[in-house]
């Protein structure tokens, strides 16, 4: 199941999860003509922060994407605490909880380059474009050329039409 | 002087490939239509996933049969 983002995000910030938003669905909010699919999160850390996680999304059926049915995955403070970074199935769609990225560290290192975006009627916290790219590089996944490539274009686009340039 | 950013050579090699035409035209868009805009393609892709897989049980099943 894809993520659509005007299906999650509006939850998430509802719940006032303290999130940055990365990956294929940043680069979307920053101009990428690209089709992706999960939605890519950085979050907080913070023990609430936690619980409001796994408040939001067990009723949502949480489980662990391409693993066999049947396992016994509960996302509760726990399971989120003792683990890092979750690649999820819910109701709301595909969704992935990154505590640390590559090339950008965690929620609260990562913060400064981010911006805030209005959108579905609330505001949140988006990756800004450099960074986004040097997080791509980072990954370093071969599938990652193609959408640096057009990253660096959209970057090239986007100083020319600032003003001074 | 503005110095040039690096670029690894293989991305710089895809550089020519990128349609600059979209991304111009998804520049002039708010953030939330570019959201809407990619949801649209979003389900066109997956529609089309839904037909290729429904033809190929449909295949599948005549060559059973066959």
């Amino acid at each position: 199941m894809s993520a659509d983002l005007e299906q999650v995000i509006p939850p998430l910030v509802e719940a006032a999860i303290d999130f940055i938003l990365i990956g294929g669905k940043a680069a979307i909010l920053l101009g990428s003509a690209r089709v992706t699919f999960d939605t890519d999160i950085v979050y907080d850390r913070s023990k609430a922060n936690l619980e409001k996680i796994s408040r939001l999304l067990k009723p949502l059926s949480p489980y662990l994407r391409g693993a066999p049915p049947g396992l016994p995955f509960v996302l509760d403070v726990p399971t989120l605490r003792n683990g890092l970074n979750f690649t999820l199935t819910t109701r709301l769609g595909d969704l992935d909880l990154l505590g640390e990225v590559t090339g950008g560290g965690t929620y609260k290192q990562l913060l400064p380059r981010t911006f805030v975006v209005e959108a579905f009627g609330v505001k949140f916290r988006c990756v800004d474009l450099p960074t986004l790219i040097k997080l791509k590089r980072a990954a370093g996944r071969p599938k990652d050329l193609e959408s640096i490539a057009e990253l660096e274009a959209l970057l090239e686009e986007t100083s020319r039409q600032q003003p001074g340039n | 002087m503005k110095s040039k950013r690096y670029r690894d050579p293989v991305v710089e090699a895809y550089m020519p490939g990128v349609d600059r035409t979209l991304l111009r035209e998804n520049l002039k868009l708010t953030c939330e239509d570019r959201a809407r805009k990619h949801s649209r393609a979003l389900d066109m892709v997956l529609e089309l996933r839904r037909a290729g897989r429904a033809i190929r049980e449909r295949n599948r099943a005549n060559e059973r049969r066959s």
